[in-house]
């Protein structure tokens, strides 16, 4: 329900996992196939040189180093910036907004919901109940619409269907106090606070 | 319930998706922090070189010498080792990226197209499965075992020694209850109630 990019991460995963695999595979076949080795030393000694060739090329006048290695180090920095965006996409798509309506009335000014009334009182409505070990709302920024996503731990041997019943009540009470529709995603869930509590013996 | 799904339905699919699949979140920072090491240990070594300063662990000029040389100057067994390690790594990351992933997760059906979407873990589908089989086979607890997987619901007995268990109730009971969910994809159900009795119960 947050906006982590999938399709980016699978992506990137892949192909991450592709290189490694092809070095080690390289490095096994190195160490087991003695023909692989002499392939090796052929190809390898040749970019050795095209490279040692482009590094002789661009000496600093006068000096004995190459500002090739300040290029390397530059695209390093903006490899390394560009794997922090990306590990800042994650998880990300938390908002605190619920609705926002502009109120054409003669008050000037228009109308936010925050997120924290949904939240709040859904959580008090579903706080006391003997058949929920926990319950959490959070809301979500799904593509500029706001969404909110109920997560329930029910304990064991709780029929799911009639429990998300109840929570539908309580989410249309919610859309009619709020005045507007708002997508609902219900997780019933499981976890180790439902797995080692007591079963709910009476409904 | 007035709601309006035409205008929330594409929405609601791509979350019903996103939170049936599981995340990569953890593997992509994981993998993240493996490129940012290595780039900052080269970013390191290659600022030392550019402003002429000695090298931190190894010169590039002798690494690369090296890398050039590989099969010698190293034991076979160690660079076959290390080798089998980066594909190890390599191929968890590559799976991780190409399998689809399903999380062991069913979308109960919705009576209106309406409501709210809802999706349930199986953990939480087999604990009720259960308690329904168990009333059924008047067991207790113990006696019954549900395993829910994406399109199979296996439901294990072992009755009281000396009392026999319905089979078909426990499986019409299964049944009215998983009609009741309307799960999405719609498991079948298998009925195993074991040869042996527990005595004691």
């Amino acid at each position: 329900m947050n906006s982590t990019p999938t399709l980016l991460n699978r992506t990137l995963i892949a192909v991450l996992g592709l290189v490694l695999l092809v070095v080690g595979g390289l490095l096994m076949l190195l160490a087991a196939v003695p023909a692989v080795a002499s392939w090796w030393h052929s190809w390898s000694a040749g970019v050795w040189a095209g490279a040692n060739d482009a590094f002789n090329a661009t000496r600093f006048p006068g000096r004995p180093e190459s500002w090739l290695w300040i290029l390397v180090a530059l695209a390093l920095l903006v490899l390394i910036g560009l794997m922090v965006a990306w590990v800042a996409q994650q998880g990300k798509g938390r908002s605190d907004v619920l609705a926002v309506g502009y109120d054409p009335g003669e008050v000037p000014g228009d109308v936010r919901i925050g997120g924290g009334v949904a939240e709040q009182a859904l959580k008090h409505a579903l706080a006391h109940r003997p058949d929920l070990a926990g319950a959490t709302v959070t809301t979500y920024d799904v593509k500029g619409t706001p969404a909110v996503k109920v997560r329930l731990l029910p304990r064991q041997g709780v029929a799911p269907h009639l429990l998300a019943e109840e929570v539908f009540a309580l989410v249309a009470a919610l859309e009619l106090v709020v005045g507007k529709n708002i997508p609902v995603l219900v997780h019933i869930g499981a976890g180790a606070r439902t797995r080692f509590s007591r079963a709910e013996r009476v409904r | 319930m007035s709601r309006h799904i035409e205008s929330q339905s594409p929405d609601m699919d791509r979350i019903l998706h996103r939170e049936t699949r599981s995340s990569r979140a953890v593997v992509a920072t994981a993998a993240a922090a493996l490129v940012i090491g290595l780039a900052s240990y080269g970013l390191l070594e290659a600022a030392v070189h550019a402003i002429g300063q000695p090298a931190w662990l190894i010169e590039p000029q002798v690494a690369a010498e090296r890398l050039v040389a590989l099969p010698a100057g190293i034991s076979p067994l160690l660079l076959g080792a290390i080798g089998a390690v980066l594909a190890m790594i390599g191929l968890v990351f590559f799976l991780n990226g190409i399998l689809p992933g399903h999380r062991a997760r069913h979308l109960l059906g919705r009576r209106s197209a309406a409501g709210p979407a809802v999706v349930v873990d199986d953990e939480v589908i087999a604990s009720a499965l259960a308690r329904r089989a168990r009333l059924a086979a008047n067991v207790t607890p113990e006696q019954v075992m549900v395993v829910v997987s994406q399109r199979q619901v296996v439901v294990n007995v072992r009755p009281t020694s000396g009392v026999p268990v319905d089979e078909d109730a426990v499986l019409t009971a299964v049944h009215s209850e998983l009609d009741a969910m309307s799960l999405e994809p719609d498991p079948a159900v298998h009925v195993n109630v074991a040869p042996s009795g527990v005595i004691g119960a």
